[in-house]
């Protein structure tokens, strides 16, 4: 069957010019540059189906902005296929793009100079947005994310919050079928972020409209998604509901252990190790699955072979496994 | 193609021109003051001469006037994609349903349209009234010459386009761009009528685009030319317009695919 969104075997390879530091290294550099390819999205597949709703996270140049501008139509993949909605983003760019809205946390897209409903108003004549269209969505979205009191101001005066739902606002008011959310809650305070979950959770749900957001916060994931896309150094290391990965959640655990001095400990196979300094000189955190690692023999190992103060039991929390997975330790 | 966003675009350029009106006094300043200084270089050369290689003064001064009131309208954003590029926001212009070019272009006409009412137009009645100029030798002429000079910001901007559309690869074109600057101001005959020119850099000048910018409509301004000559300047603009314009859209497909989005 045809997916809504259709990403098979696609890479992207960017140039990193490499440069020592200082006159020499700008030197060196004036006469023979030298340049590094570097893969920010290797070999990567996934399909999304109208409507669904769906995470994309990983550490901080796994790959992710990358994927979401190809899947945009700003980036052309180097290999590998991209078909949205039958389009191919890249090579039909003009009319893709009037179907999908797209929010980068980093980046706004609004005026500087203008207050937020000029820029609305520049969007609406890009669009070519109907009246009665523009006009409902505007009220309706002014309503949900609170911007009443910021409507008529330039954006350069807005705060980082403020900013963020006048951005959302814009990527939404041409009524798109697809919303790419690249961090669309970096660098926002704790109300506003719940503001902007639900939002995105309403119009998901009463909208049908489909959704792709890639973030760093665990709490966005879990408060909005159903399925989760992990991905790494450009490759996928995880494709799922958030449900799996709350099964291994459940059956997880994570032992805080002090020793008495500083101890180097050989690696286990299949448990996670962390050091934990800041909160004790000597303390380590080892994460494992219970029906994996039993707990008596993980602890006997321990105490068998090391100086051990104390031991505390505990489920971890969700981004502990989820750095699990990144480090390639769980799964 | 819908026209109304490009509407739009050339409505917000026009109305954000009106915001800096120190800027825009000055500018119409700057345009007196270069009429001028070069209405007094070359009352100084001519002297008690009534002309030179058969080009009297007041053609001279009709010349200069023109070119550089025209040069106050002819606005081109060197920088419009250079700087798009090296702060990423080329992002945010590619997520729109529009093509990029036609904003580029809208957006200068707007300002374009600006100068033309606000600046070209006080510089020029000014220039007029201190100076005097040639009148044009006919009303066809005249509207050859507005045809003429439509066409010559054509070739201009598609100049400024093609040496823009390198910084996909270059990143920096600042140098370019200047020199850029400096082959339009000497080789269109802005600063220097091409008629003072030695006849073998006139030879060389033909073979380039940029005589067709500035030169080209003053001399049917002044009914140099004869109607077979007209068009066969209009059709060399439109040649040149064409040939320079698809060059830089050839680099406009390839740099999109190069392109490469900068932080974030």
């Amino acid at each position: 069957m045809e997916h809504f969104i259709e990403v098979n075997e696609v890479t992207k390879t960017f140039k990193v010019s490499k440069r020592a530091a200082g006159i020499p290294g700008m030197l060196a550099n004036l006469v023979a540059p030298k340049v590094e390819k570097k893969k920010a999205v290797d070999n990567i597949s996934f399909q999304i189906d109208q409507g669904e709703m769906v995470g994309f996270i990983g550490p901080n140049g796994a790959g992710k902005s990358t994927m979401i501008k190809m899947l945009s139509g700003i980036l052309c993949p180097d290999a590998g296929s991209i078909v949205v909605e039958g389009y191919i983003p890249y090579k039909q760019r003009k009319d893709y793009v009037k179907n999908i809205g797209v929010v980068f946390g980093q980046k706004s897209q609004l005026q500087w100079d203008l207050p937020v409903c000029d820029s609305f108003e520049l969007l609406k004549a890009i669009y070519a947005i109907p009246d009665d269209v523009y006009k409902d969505n505007l009220e309706q979205f002014v309503e949900l994310l609170e911007m009443k009191d910021f409507i008529n101001q330039p954006v350069r005066q807005l705060s980082l919050g403020q900013r963020m739902r006048a951005d959302i606002v814009a990527a939404l008011l041409h009524s798109p079928q697809i919303v790419f959310f690249d961090e669309p809650t970096i660098g926002v305070d704790v109300v506003g972020k719940e503001i902007i979950r639900n939002f995105i959770k309403k119009l998901n749900r009463e909208k049908n409209i489909t959704m792709l957001f890639t973030t760093h916060d665990m709490q966005d994931i879990e408060k909005t998604c159903e399925r989760l896309i992990i991905i790494d150094k450009g490759t996928k290391m995880y494709d799922g509901s958030i449900q799996d990965i709350r099964g291994k959640y459940g059956k997880a655990r994570r032992l805080d252990v002090e020793f008495n001095y500083d101890t180097s400990v050989e690696s286990i196979p299949n448990v996670a190790v962390e050091n934990l300094e800041t909160e004790g000189r000597y303390k380590k955190r080892f994460i494992f699955q219970q029906d994996i690692v039993e707990m008596h023999y993980l602890m006997n190992h321990l105490l068998s072979r090391y100086s051990v103060r104390d031991i505390k039991v505990a489920e971890p929390e969700i981004d502990e496994l989820i750095r699990a997975i990144y480090n390639g330790e769980v799964v | 193609m819908r026209l109304s966003p490009y509407l739009a675009f050339a409505k917000k350029s026009f109305l954000n021109r009106s915001a800096y009106r120190f800027d825009h006094f000055i500018g119409i300043l700057d345009t007196l003051l270069k009429i001028f200084i070069f209405w007094e270089i070359y009352q100084t050369l001519y002297g008690t001469r009534v002309e030179v290689d058969g080009i009297t003064l007041k053609m001279v001064a009709t010349s200069f006037v023109l070119s550089i009131c025209l040069e106050a309208i002819f606005f081109v954003d060197d920088n419009y994609l250079p700087d798009k590029i090296r702060d990423g926001s080329i992002a945010n212009e590619l997520l729109r349903p529009v093509s990029v070019q036609g904003r580029m272009l809208a957006e200068n006409l707007g300002t374009a349209l600006f100068r033309l009412g606000f600046h070209f137009c006080p510089a020029f009645v000014i220039s007029i009234f201190f100076i005097g100029i040639e009148m044009p030798a006919s009303l066809p002429m005249l509207f050859l010459f507005m045809l003429s000079s439509v066409l010559g910001y054509g070739v201009l901007w598609s100049i400024s386009f093609l040496v823009q559309m390198t910084s996909f690869w270059l990143m920096n074109i600042w140098s370019l761009i200047t020199i850029k600057n400096v082959f339009v101001n000497v080789l269109s005959g802005a600063m220097i009528p091409l008629w003072f020119m030695p006849d073998w850099m006139k030879k060389i000048i033909d073979f380039t685009p940029f005589s067709s910018i500035y030169f080209a409509p003053v001399q049917i301004y002044l009914g140099q030319l004869s109607y077979d000559e007209i068009a066969c300047r209009c059709v060399l603009q439109l040649l040149w317009i064409g040939i320079i314009y698809s060059l830089g859209y050839s680099l406009w497909i390839r740099g999109q695919r190069k392109l490469v989005v900068q932080g974030g």
